[in-house]
């Protein structure tokens, strides 16, 4: 039975939900040309990039994922979240391909892409973000509708709606104002999201205690719990997998890089990055001890993804409930508007570059990039509907990221230090990414090749995916004759 | 038990205070940096309105 009192929590609910879409529809009215929608007219400053970059990148799915692994793993399921703040660190400190890409002055890596290796690339690579970013966002609503079904008890026929309602006042501020309403709301919902975050944390901590958790990880998963090497569902394969992962999304996942390039120059970039990096930690880790404590009040559940939002549900008291449903409303709309943005922002730009041969107006720009973001959602709902989901929510997300993250991290490092690089390297690597992680979903789900697939596993299929996109770049440039001929223009 | 995973214990409680004193951090600076990033955008936008008159 949940302790969700309507009246109380239901309030605090309603209030968070008016002031976002205030805040949200006021913003609307500076969004006069396409840079304003898409990259906020560069004007972000450090700490609205680093309360944007951190609400964008914790949703209701990353709190379910994070959540399940510590349910599964233990603490040690904590490690991609380490292992992404280490890469998010070095990578601002360094300004590692954010420097060189920011100083470039383009709106999104395909377009960078373009100046190096030419159009049919730029395209390419703009399909492949495109497909592997909205592949990865098909689950949000599904997972984020079961969070608050769950949570709050209501009738499961009524995630659906649920999903819907929230979709539909997301895309509504969104295609109105673009990146500004984005990062304003944004901003509130990483306030909304973080008080929740913390409280519920130090109530589960105080509740549950940290020598029951400790205990229960032990009683279930040994030695194992604490170590990702020594997990027998991790192993170093877990690890390289995790930290190619990250480090990829990192330098190229369209949501984290849009906030670089909204920024108001590059060393405010940076300094969103390695401000915002110990949040990647906090991102894994406070779900995990959620996961955890789930783990040890309820024992064994069949469902382990559901684990944590019915333990919350009967633990977290009336008010706080209020509190806890906002955050998690917060977290969900700040990535669902941010997401849908981004893709919205690299469909534009880059996948109809061809058919903007002459110079569109701004109004005409900002229709299509409206009527776009309009079109995702559509897509999210309908895939968000029946997409059923197998194995761990991570893995999914992980392989279904691989299919660009692999290729376009290559093509990224490659573009910005890599003087032999063209275009034959480019496409070769982009194909070879593209086909080992469809190739791995596709006989997942087929019931005549899904042993095939639990054998080979996600991890050893996403580290080959890494290492042979690279090995392509290398191999088709070098093969291409000439390739001084391919050098169009040096990136700065 | 608690000292046998000190590693963890360490890092939960970072978690907690780091993330609970940027939140309040973030919330302050944060507000500011969004005034005055629609005021620069309020700025530029009335002096291309300018200019297109000029």
């Amino acid at each position: 039975m949940t302790r969700f009192n309507w009246l109380l929590d239901g309030s605090i609910v309603g209030i968070y939900l008016l002031a976002t879409m205030v805040a949200g529809l006021m913003v609307r009215k500076y969004v006069g040309k396409v840079e304003h929608f898409l990259v906020a007219g560069r004007e972000m400053d450090v700490y609205l990039g680093i309360a944007s970059l951190a609400a964008t990148e914790f949703g209701i799915v990353t709190c379910m994922y994070t959540a399940q692994n510590g349910y599964e793993k233990g603490f040690a399921g904590a490690t991609p979240g380490i292992l992404m703040a280490l890469a998010m660190l070095i990578v601002g400190w360094t300004g590692f391909v954010i420097k060189p890409l920011r100083d470039s002055g383009v709106m999104t890596i395909p377009e960078l892409f373009e100046k190096r290796f030419g159009p049919r690339i730029r395209w390419a690579a703009g399909v492949v973000i495109v497909l592997g970013g909205l592949l990865n966002m098909g689950v949000f609503l599904r997972t984020g509708g079961q969070f608050l079904v769950l949570v709050s008890g209501l009738d499961v026929n009524y995630l659906e709606i649920m999903m819907t309602a929230l979709l539909v006042g997301v895309a509504f501020y969104t295609i109105l104002g673009g990146m500004l309403s984005v990062l304003v709301t944004d901003f509130l919902q990483f306030v909304v999201m973080s008080a929740g975050l913390i409280v519920v944390t130090v109530l589960i901590l105080m509740n549950v205690g940290w020598t029951s958790m400790v205990s229960a990880v032990e009683t279930h998963y040994g030695v194992g719990g604490f170590n990702p090497f020594i997990n027998p569902t991790m192993g170093w394969q877990y690890i390289l997998f995790n930290a190619l992962l990250n480090t990829a999304a990192v330098l190229t996942w369209q949501t984290i890089i849009a906030r670089v390039l909204s920024a108001k120059n590059t060393d405010t970039g940076r300094k969103v990055y390695t401000r915002t990096s110990f949040f990647f930690v906090c991102r894994f880790l406070i779900p995990g001890i959620w996961g955890i404590a789930a783990l040890a009040t309820l024992g064994p559940v069949a469902n382990t993804l559901e684990a944590m939002p019915r333990y919350l549900s009967t633990s977290v008291p009336a008010g706080l409930m209020g509190l806890l449903i906002a955050a998690m409303l917060a977290a969900d709309m700040s990535t669902d508007s941010s997401y849908m943005l981004t893709w919205g922002s690299v469909i534009y730009n880059d996948i109809m570059a061809p058919f903007r041969k002459t110079r569109w107006s701004e109004k005409k720009g900002l229709f299509w990039n409206r009527t776009i973001i309009a079109l995702i959602g559509i897509f999210l709902l309908f895939y968000g509907l029946w997409y059923p989901l197998k194995g761990d929510l991570w893995t999914y997300l992980g392989v279904t990221g691989t299919i660009y993250l692999a290729s376009i991290s290559v093509l990224l490092i490659s573009c910005c230090y890599w003087r032999r690089a063209n275009s034959w390297g480019a496409a070769t690597a982009i194909l070879i990414s593209a086909v080992i992680p469809i190739t791995y979903l596709v006989i997942e789900q087929l019931p005549s090749t899904a042993a095939l697939a639990k054998s080979i596993g996600p991890y050893y299929s996403g580290i080959a995916t890494y290492f042979l996109s690279a090995l392509a770049m290398v191999v088709g440039s070098l093969l291409k004759p000439s390739p001084r001929n391919e050098l169009r223009g040096e990136v700065a | 038990m608690m000292g046998n995973h000190w590693f963890w214990l360490t890092l939960t409680i970072a978690c907690v205070v780091w993330y609970s004193t940027i939140t309040i951090y973030v919330a302050i600076k944060g507000a500011a940096d969004i005034k005055h990033m629609l005021a620069r955008l309020e700025a530029t936008a009335a002096k291309e309105k300018g200019e297109q008159r000029d």
